[in-house]
């Protein structure tokens, strides 16, 4: 097995007196595609955020290419510019067009010229289909378009694994396809992902890795057909249950 | 016809004040305009220095260096808020006219009407100023500081590239209060010999002893002035807002990939968009 990118060791975060997160143990290798499910409330979220530093970790420790995060020593933006994100809620920057979305790191924290900053740009907005759209503003364009600028944002830093927190979740029913697809297509293309999602669907079809989370600890970790197909723990079971019963 | 009368009497005063002093009220007019568009500029760097070291975040891991020199500035900008908000412009402009020679016995003293001026109005329109850039600044959605800091930019980076530009679009209309109201109350600079427009009204009316016909030159004087500054800072906002609609980058030949994903699920246990949008809601109407 290749060497782990990202591992997160003996993870816990706690808000105040209460404890979202339990001794995580967790690694993502090149090329994973990990979906992490659960109900609401169970921490994936806050998983999500403490693994790329929104939220610091209340003991534990993230290690990127075994440099160790949360001590305070590493270097977090550069850390950040190579762990993306896209949001539940977007996050575009409103005061800029949707190509100054996707120019705007590169030239900030890459230091990359202004021409190359736009040329790559454009390739990933082009990825996503939203090319013909780089002028326009995340406020005249709908939600799936500017969840999927959000990955050409995130795609633009040339990031080594790219962390999705519920990407579907804002959005309407039939905006949900084009974002899916879009990280489908993402996922082909060997793009080391971790997905927090309530989209069964793409769970078992496009990830190679379940993580099923309850209250704050990883309680059943597989294969998509093991986790949907065989569950082990009661829990996985009757989450999954409630699921495919609606 | 008394009202008449009043009336033609009074147009007749200000034809003649206006002939003869047309130039002192427009030269006043000018000083008030200068001193008002400086210090408002002036007290907007002030504003946004304080908003910005108000609003820098403190996490529990930051070097304890950091922590007390933030404190120190922290507790020195609120003093300085709480102190030239809560007291008269007139008062402070006599306080520090005054104080200089007054503290160096008279070794210093401003020699220059026009730095006190300045350094009064500025100072005053700051401590207003950085109320509301904190304002404006925690007006902008958290997700924007997220956004940004998710893709590697450091603090200053997320301040000057995302959140500053829509907190001063966000407080563009109170810049324009603020700077209305410098307008209007830079006539209490008259108290330390300033000349501007109220002053000019002063000089005039000591020698004519016309107050009501210079009062409603001064009158028309300042509304025609705020009037034309508020359609200005409108027109401002509108062109910060940017363009209501947008060109399509032509010559793509990716095109849009909405609506082209199908599910695979499509009724089997497993489509959630069966689940949530049809079964449920099919559920509730029986």
């Amino acid at each position: 097995m290749s060497e782990a990118i990202l591992r997160v060791e003996h993870l816990s975060k706690s808000f105040g007196k209460r404890e979202i997160l339990r001794d995580i143990d967790f690694s993502v290798h090149p090329g994973d595609v990990t979906s992490i499910i659960g109900a609401s409330g169970s921490g994936k979220s806050t998983l999500l955020r403490c693994i790329n530093l929104l939220e610091l970790p209340t003991s534990g420790r993230i290690l990127y290419h075994n440099e160790d995060m949360t001590s305070g020593r590493g270097n977090v933006a550069a850390y950040r510019a190579k762990v993306g994100m896209v949001f539940q809620s977007f996050n575009l920057f409103n005061n800029m067009t949707v190509l100054e979305n996707c120019t705007v790191g590169q030239i900030h924290v890459l230091k990359k010229k202004k021409e190359a900053a736009r040329e790559t740009a454009m390739r990933y907005l082009d990825r996503v289909g939203m090319a013909p759209y780089a002028n326009a503003r995340p406020q005249q364009i709908s939600g799936g378009q500017k969840q999927r600028v959000a990955i050409a944002r995130a795609l633009a830093m040339q990031p080594e694994i790219l962390l999705f927190d519920e990407p579907t979740s804002a959005l309407d029913p039939e905006m949900v396809g084009e974002v899916l697809n879009a990280m489908r297509l993402l996922a082909q293309d060997g793009m080391t992902m971790l997905v927090v999602t309530h989209e069964m669907a793409f769970a078992r079809d496009v990830s190679n890795r379940v993580v099923y989370m309850n209250r704050g600890v990883i309680c059943e970790d597989g294969t998509p057909e093991q986790i949907f197909g065989n569950p082990q723990k009661p829990e996985t079971r009757e989450f999954l249950a409630r699921f495919i019963k609606g | 016809m008394y009202a008449m009368d009043r009336l033609s009497q009074l147009f007749g005063d200000i034809a003649s004040l206006w002939s003869k002093s047309a130039s002192t009220y427009f030269a006043g007019m000018g000083n008030t305009l200068l001193l008002a568009v400086i210090g408002t500029l002036l007290g907007c760097v002030i504003g946004f220095v304080c908003g910005i070291l108000q609003t820098i975040p403190v996490a529990k891991n930051d070097r304890a260096v950091k922590k007390g020199l933030l404190g120190i500035l922290r507790a020195i900008i609120r003093v300085y808020i709480e102190v030239f908000r809560g007291t008269p412009m007139m008062l402070q402009a006599v306080f520090i006219y005054f104080g200089l020679p007054y503290f160096t016995n008279n070794a210093m003293r401003f020699r220059n009407l026009w730095v006190v001026s300045i350094l009064v109005v500025s100072i005053n329109t700051g401590a207003y100023m950085a109320e509301s850039v904190r304002g404006g600044i925690l007006s902008v959605d958290r997700g924007q500081a997220e956004g940004a800091k998710a893709i590697g930019m450091n603090h200053f980076q997320t301040m000057t590239s995302v959140i500053l530009p829509q907190a001063l679009r966000n407080i563009m209309p109170q810049i324009g209060n603020n700077f209305i109201i410098n307008v209007k109350d830079t006539s209490v600079m008259f108290i330390i010999g300033f000349t501007e427009f109220f002053s000019v009204h002063k000089a005039i009316t000591g020698a004519t002893y016309k107050y009501f016909p210079s009062a409603a030159i001064e009158m028309l004087g300042y509304l025609t002035v705020t009037l034309t500054a508020s359609l200005l800072l409108r027109a401002m906002e509108k062109r910060m807002d940017g363009k209501g609609s947008y060109e399509l980058v032509k010559g793509d030949p990716l095109i849009s990939t909405a609506g082209t994903y199908n599910y695979p699920d499509k009724g089997s246990p497993y489509d959630e968009q069966n689940r949530e949008h049809a079964c449920e809601t099919e559920e509730e109407r029986r």
